[in-house]
């Protein structure tokens, strides 16, 4: 008896929560209209801007001075791959008819990531299962290993400097690879125990190989084509240094893979590992996104350029809602968790989080680290356990003392 | 001045490359590159490509009978290919507001397609077409949709009457372009037509008989003068395919034509696994208002990103769109299937659903039909 009232007490908790997120998220439906339309057109037409000022430059000025176009380029490839390309492919800013340019179904992307396979990795899978062990793609881009269950391999002992050097200069064309299910080939072959530990690709959800193999091209020689040989050729045709432009490109290309690999693992790893049925109660998932997902802080500005995925623990509660929005919605998600004293999970900079993801790479690059992995909020369940308990043993000796 | 007769020059270069455009550079990539530099200034240059519609342009018109006419079709980059004996649906831009008709493409080559239309002087779309399209009209066209299509059967016989002979006409054009290892064996093609002017393609049949030993065409009029005695064209179509049982029939016409050839392949115990029957499903529905469901009807939904369309039937209204369409066999992108992470979400284009939306976008895991008809993006 007392275990079933501990559990609908429980339940009615998880439901409080639900009610309070969707709360959020229906104000802020009904709150979208031309301000969001403005944005997005503003934060695009600062891209061009950005592209042309940036090209100019690498074409024009000579040798060496060619890098000060650099970070311009930079600047126009970072807009479009996140602040608009990841949150236009999530869906933000379907319900607008006047900006068809910004539907996920019509966006094509200037990273090189092929948009609908993406799509199905990133919205469907990643969003949903977010840090649960063998589902979440994201938590092992590659053969990352950020936690004791998954099996070591010597790879492992240098994943610190291997993803710094290697992967990372190219993480965009690492994602697209994955996302088409490369990588699940790889581990197949070269680890002992495969993919064990590993989120891999659902066979329902896998494109046909041909079709994989199409996808994966297509997505990298478009962006080639036009870094590399497109405006190469254009330099040279016009008697200006054709390798400058190519190398000026390959950095910015560089840049912005680094750029986006540093904001993104800094915002799940570091975080327990999730239930897996969390998502069969909306309550509980909404507490796994909460305990899964880490913010970093910094303002409006910088906050652009991170695609306001600092912003991971609201873009998690609320992925299809226009990113720009998370800043005003932090606020009110902070006020319910503290309400219901659930876990908000905060670093107090980008510097502090990158420190701490390096540190749990390190960490688990070692066989047996030191450290014992976090249980997550919901399996602890502590506090909504507790509290249910405590209110329980709370009422049954007031009817005990009522009896008496 | 000078800037508006610069911008009239470049559009003017821009249409006469478009058939060059779409050739080389292919579909695919133009269609990335017009997504990456569709702005204010572009979609007025050139609104042919620089659009996020499918839209096709009149490149060539033929006249093929005294009522018939073809029209060659450029489509841009957002029309995927076709398979022979699909149909599009056309929106005309008719003096009383837009109006959507199919039609199925009579010729298909990598870059244009063909519709061949009948005048009929009551409907509202095909004197449009005949009298006010000239070369260089542009519309918007659906994608190329249809399940009546060749599934590599070995003996095939198309029977068909009227403007019926479109599909059957693409698709033996498109057998016989097959790698000679995988051809048909036999195609014929019994065509019932009014009289030797009325018939569409005359000459090109008459070839395509002539040239090919494995195709066989009989034609059958059904307007000829008084005095000449004709067989029922029943009698003449077992005359021609006396081995009729044997083949698999894909049948194409008017509603009577159609159920006087059905009655006759029942009559003779033909297996009805073998006949593929010309329908299409969406057009009659499209034509009047939208209506609100009621509680025993279907409803047809038509996906555009797949091309794909399908009935829920009523029974099964009372589930999410997504069940639905996932009972039909289908599978439509999603995630959570609780509408908390939007991966499943697009856009109505037309019709009603209730549940989870915003405006015109829904959340098809969360959301149910509420009309008899509805269109996704
Ligand atoms: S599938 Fe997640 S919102 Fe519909």
């Amino acid at each position: 008896m007392a275990k079933t009232m501990d559990q609908s007490a429980q339940d009615e908790e998880y439901e409080k929560i639900h009610q309070a997120f969707e709360a959020i998220k229906q104000k802020h439906r009904d709150d979208l209209g031309e301000k969001d339309v403005r944005y997005i057109k503003k934060i695009r037409r600062n891209s061009r801007i950005f592209e042309v000022i940036g090209r100019s430059l690498i074409h024009i000025l000579p040798g060496p001075f060619a890098l000060i176009g650099v970070p311009f380029l930079f600047l126009h490839r970072n807009l479009e791959a996140i602040e608009i390309g990841h949150n236009v492919l999530h869906g933000q800013y379907d319900s607008f008819d006047e900006i068809p340019q910004f539907h996920a179904q019509n966006f094509r992307w200037k990273a090189p990531v092929d948009e609908t396979s993406w799509r199905q990795e990133h919205n469907a899978v990643h969003h949903v299962h977010t840090n649960v062990y063998e589902k979440d793609p994201d938590l092992n881009h590659g053969f990352l290993r950020v936690n004791s269950q998954v099996p070591h391999t010597r790879l492992h002992y240098f994943q610190v400097p291997i993803y710094l050097f290697l992967f990372y200069p190219f993480m965009l064309y690492n994602f697209n690879a994955q996302n088409l299910g490369v990588v699940d080939k790889f581990r197949k072959k070269y680890f002992p125990e495969g993919n064990k530990g590993y989120a891999v690709l659902d066979e329902s959800l896998r494109l046909s190989k041909a079709e994989g193999k199409k996808r994966h091209k297509r997505a990298v020689r478009r962006i080639w084509a036009k870094e590399y040989v497109l405006f190469p050729l254009l330099a040279l045709l016009t008697g200006f240094g054709a390798i400058k432009v190519f190398l000026a490109n390959l950095l910015a290309d560089v840049m912005n893979s680094y750029w986006i690999a540093l904001t993104i693992q800094a915002t799940h790893f570091t975080e327990p590992l999730q239930p897996e049925d969390a998502i069969k109660n909306k309550g509980k998932w909404y507490i796994s996104q909460l305990d899964s997902s880490v913010n970093f802080k910094g303002n409006r500005w910088q906050s652009i350029l991170w695609g306001h995925l600092n912003y991971q623990v609201e873009h998690h509660l609320f992925p299809d809602i226009p990113a720009h929005r998370y800043p005003d919605m932090a606020l009110e998600v902070q006020a319910v968790c503290q309400q219901y004293n659930l876990p908000y999970k905060s670093n107090d900079s980008w510097r502090a989080a990158i420190k701490k993801f390096v540190g749990a790479m390190w960490t688990y690059s070692f066989k047996n680290p030191e450290v014992k992995d976090e249980a997550s909020f919901l399996d602890k369940a502590a506090l909504l356990n507790k509290a249910a308990l405590l209110n329980n043993e709370a009422l049954l000796n007031k009817e005990a003392t009522n009896v008496k | 001045m000078l800037n508006k007769f610069l911008t009239d020059r470049l559009a003017k270069i821009l249409e006469f490359m478009h058939p060059w455009l779409i050739k080389t550079l292919g579909r695919d990539r133009l269609e990335y590159v017009a997504s990456n530099t569709t702005n204010e200034v572009t979609k007025k240059l050139d609104p042919f490509i620089w659009t996020y519609d499918c839209k096709a342009k009149v490149i060539a018109i033929r006249q093929e009978t005294s009522d018939t006419k073809t029209f060659v079709l450029l489509p841009n980059q957002h029309f995927s290919d076709p398979i022979a004996g699909q149909h599009i649906e056309l929106t005309a831009i008719g003096p009383k507001g837009d109006a959507a008709r199919c039609y199925t493409l009579s010729e298909i080559t990598p870059e244009t397609v063909s519709i061949t239309v009948k005048l009929n002087p009551q409907g509202e779309v095909s004197p449009w077409l005949h009298d006010q399209v000239a070369v260089g009209q542009v519309f918007n066209i659906s994608a190329a949709r249809g399940q009546f299509v060749h599934r590599d059967q070995q003996q095939v016989l198309f029977i068909c009457a009227g403007s019926g002979i479109t599909p059957a006409f693409s698709m033996i054009n498109q057998l016989l372009a097959q790698p000679s290892t995988d051809k048909a064996s036999e195609v014929g093609l019994f065509y019932r037509t009014q009289s030797p002017e009325n018939t569409i393609f005359s000459k090109r049949l008459a070839q395509l008989d002539s040239l090919n030993k494995q195709v066989k065409v009989e034609l059958s009029y059904s307007r000829l003068p008084v005095d000449v005695v004709t067989p029922s064209f029943i009698d003449q179509l077992i005359a021609a395919y006396p081995d009729i049982k044997q083949q698999h029939i894909y049948l194409c016409g008017p509603e009577l034509f159609r159920n006087d050839v059905i009655q006759y392949l029942e009559s003779i115990n033909f297996d009805m696994h073998n006949l593929d029957v010309e329908q299409f499903t969406l057009p009659e529905l499209l034509q009047d208002q939208q209506s609100i469901k009621k509680l025993d009807e279907d409803v047809t939904v038509l996906l555009k990103s797949q091309n794909i369309n399908f009935v829920i039937p009523a029974s099964d209204c009372d589930k999410t769109i997504l069940e639905a369409a996932e009972l039909q066999g289908i599978t439509m992108e999603h995630g959570c299937r609780s509408g908390m992470c939007g991966s499943c979400k697009t856009n109505l284009v037309s019709g009603e659903v209730s549940g989870q939306k915003i405006g015109r976008s829904i959340y098809p895991c969360t959301a149910y039909p509420a009309s008899n008809q509805l269109v996704l993006e």
